[in-house]
């Protein structure tokens, strides 16, 4: 492997730093949040979500890595795509509330009121946005809040590289570099944003060059393989809490599929092409990645596998049938009205 | 006789987009993936106007905002498109403050020609960000002119008066609307700024309204045109508003109701309500009934098709009108 992360954690010893026992974490994670997406997408075709899904496909390696390791008072941000179902259940969220938001049900994270957006305030996710780059001032807030609270809180901002676009992006690598915040900025670049490729979008492949601008160290991994992002997710994460201030992950990953379900999937006016996508499904898949791995090193077998993936999935439907089973959230206008303000403060 | 034939909202907005950009070569347009086309009146624009006249942009709203004023400033005409219309409050220095306020606090020397584009509404189920109206908060900055059809004839012939217009315009189209089919004429033609349309004749009740709440009152009027005679207004333009349009009509039915998918608050139907006490007051035989959204974010969900206004909900509003 060539990435700048894994070249960094041999220089400690030959072996990576992953312990068997992460590794099979990792593992069934990434197997959970594949089956999740799968599930997702059964049920926005079928037409019982509301509002929007975009499919995670084979980019949600670099999400589980981000998740797997952070505490529970850590603060994440989730890159939008697949909604961020890898990274929060990477971090042991009950991510079935926020499948049935999607579903507009009462049991739903937000109360069936948000459609997309999720918050699970007591695990340190707070929100998502539907304006992309939106994370990026919030994440500030968040490193300025560890810092003055001296706790050791770790910030894990995920994001696209179309989010890079975004003024804000930069406004907060200055602000975090200036003041020494403990964010860990996480690009999951799959080279586009929509139907831009990212010839259209920034001036040269790597945007972690920005990094260096402002002194944030960066580190460059490839986003199909799990181990390499987890390890380098250990590193940001440990950089960042011995108080050493921003790091800089750039995930290089891959889009196999339209944005968005029922989208045109374009670069610029030229329409992508299909066979090169589907080369990527077959060859660049980070669970059939990440599976070979295990059963070189003797920690899976193709029963096993076969196993597991039955179980992810089982799991996957019962999130389906929680939700289902739950009431489409319906309150009045006037009900709705006494949710505006919070109450009395102190 | 001109020609015409059933064009969607979509089809007339990118019908307009061409003949304006083949008529003045000062014209383009910029925005994020708009030559895949996000939406489809972009769509394969760049085989006749190329990549530098239909510009994929960055996810960069202020800055593409911002460029259309300095670009307008030297002399181009600038459309840019925001996608969402809730995108553009990124940029809303750009909007409300520099692209609004530039021509008159610069002593009205120099105009401004340029379009800003965006797609708003509420009843998609997918919550603010995506739903969000802007044109009470745009309305309320003075030195932007706002409108919004609800008509594919009326889009296609807005977009041409903005797009030639020397002033800062924000175009919106309602993203319910984008597949709505009407004729439109092969000529050219505008519908200007400033001119409302009564999309419908009665006697008894105005209805005031734009966008696709037109469509919300002109079914109102039709389920209840047996008891009540009522006629609906499409303002078309917020900034500037067609006052006069609306006081003829109150003058033959001395009733009135404004429909208002913006939030109640400090928008649009409450600047109306003020003008028509104002201004109007002798020609009510009745107070002014609103039926907006309510003042809370709008949800997503099973929610924001009965918290938006309804057939229902206008309904009673008339039949509060006419007691
Ligand atoms: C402020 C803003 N501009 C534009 C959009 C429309 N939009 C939604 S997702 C997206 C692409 C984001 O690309 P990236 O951050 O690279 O994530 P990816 O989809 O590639 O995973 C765009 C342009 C938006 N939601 N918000
Ligand atoms: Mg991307």
């Amino acid at each position: 492997m060539q990435t700048t992360a894994v070249a960094a954690a041999s220089k400690r010893g030959k072996a990576s730093p992953l312990t068997d026992e992460q590794k099979i974490l990792l593992f069934r994670n990434l197997m959970l949040a594949m089956a999740l997406d799968r599930m997702m997408m059964r049920v926005i075709r079928a037409g019982r979500m509301v509002g929007f899904y975009h499919e995670g496909g084979i980019a949600l390696a670099p999400g589980v890595a981000a998740g797997t390791f952070l505490r529970k008072e850590d603060i994440l941000w989730p890159h939008y795509r697949a909604h961020g179902l890898a990274h929060m259940l990477a971090k042991g969220i009950d991510v079935k509330l926020y499948v049935a938001e999607h579903m507009g049900r009462e049991a739903g994270c937000c109360k069936g009121r948000s459609s997309f957006h999720f918050s699970f305030p007591q695990d340190h996710v707070f929100g998502l946005s539907g304006n992309i780059g939106a994370n990026f001032p919030m994440v500030v807030g968040y490193g300025f809040a560890a810092k003055y609270k001296k706790t050791d809180q770790v910030v894990m901002n995920c994001s696209g590289d179309g989010s890079y676009g975004e003024g804000r992006a930069h406004e907060a690598l200055l602000i975090s570099a200036l003041w020494k915040l403990p964010v860990v900025f996480w690009l999951e670049n799959n080279g586009m944003a929509q139907h831009s490729g990212e010839q259209d979008l920034f001036p040269g492949k790597e945007i972690s060059v920005l990094a260096a601008g402002y002194g944030i160290p960066a580190m460059k991994v490839d986003g199909q393989d799990l181990f390499a992002c987890a390890e380098t997710a250990l590193a940001a994460i440990a950089h960042t809490r011995s108080g050493k201030g921003p790091i800089f992950i750039e995930c290089r990953t891959l889009r196999a599929q339209e944005h968005s379900v029922g989208n045109l999937n374009n670069e610029g006016p030229v329409k992508r092409d299909q066979k090169l996508m589907d080369e990527w499904k077959a060859t660049r898949d980070p669970l059939k990645i990440a599976a070979a791995r295990l059963i070189e090193e003797g920690l899976l077998t193709e029963t096993v596998f076969t196993e597991w993936q039955a179980e992810a999935d089982k799991q996957a439907d019962a999130m389906d049938e929680f939700s289902e089973a739950s009431p489409k959230a319906m309150p009045s206008v006037e009900e709705l009205y006494t949710q505006v303000y919070a109450g009395k403060g102190n | 006789m001109t020609d015409t034939r059933e064009l969607t909202l979509c089809e007339a907005i990118r019908e307009a987009y061409i003949d304006e950009m083949r008529r003045d070569e000062r014209v383009f347009m910029m925005g994020v993936s708009i030559q895949a086309g996000s939406f489809p009146h972009t769509k394969d624009l760049t085989p006749e106007f190329g990549t530098h006249r239909v510009v994929d942009t960055p996810l960069a709203e202020p800055a593409i905002a911002g460029a259309a004023i300095g670009a307008a400033q030297e002399g181009l005409r600038p459309i840019v498109d925001f996608m969402y219309a809730g995108f553009s409050y990124y940029a809303g220095s750009e909007v409300f403050m520099q692209a609004s306020q530039y021509y008159f606090l610069h002593g009205s020397q120099l105009p401004l020609p340029l379009v800003f584009v965006g797609t708003c509404g509420v009843g998609r189920r997918v919550a603010n960000e995506h739903s969000t109206l802007p044109y009470g908060a745009l309305i309320h900055h003075p030195g932007i002119k706002v409108c919004m059809p609800s008509t594919p004839y009326d889009a296609k012939g807005l977009m041409k008066a903005a797009i030639r217009e020397n002033n800062p315009v924000f175009f919106l189209w309602h993203t319910s609307m984008m597949s709505f089919k009407g004729h439109v004429p092969t000529d050219d033609y505008v519908v200007p700024l400033g001119k409302a349309d009564v999309k419908r004749e009665g006697t008894d009740v105005t209805v005031l309204t734009a966008g696709m709440q037109v469509h919300t009152a002109l079914k109102t009027a039709e389920k209840l045109k047996d008891e009540i005679s009522i006629e609906v207004i499409d303002a078309r333009s917020f900034e500037p508003f067609d006052r006069d349009a609306l006081f003829k009509s109150l003058e033959k039915t001395t009733r009135l109701v404004i429909v208002d998918e913006d939030f109640e608050r400090a928008g649009f139907s409450a600047e109306i309500s003020a003008q028509v006490m104002e201004h109007g007051y002798d020609l009510l035989d009745a107070p002014v009934k609103r039926v907006c959204h309510p003042n809370f974010p709008i949800p997503g969900g099973y929610m924001d098709v009965y918290t938006m206004p309804t057939v229902e909900k206008v309904e009673s509003a008339i039949r509060d009108v006419c007691r």
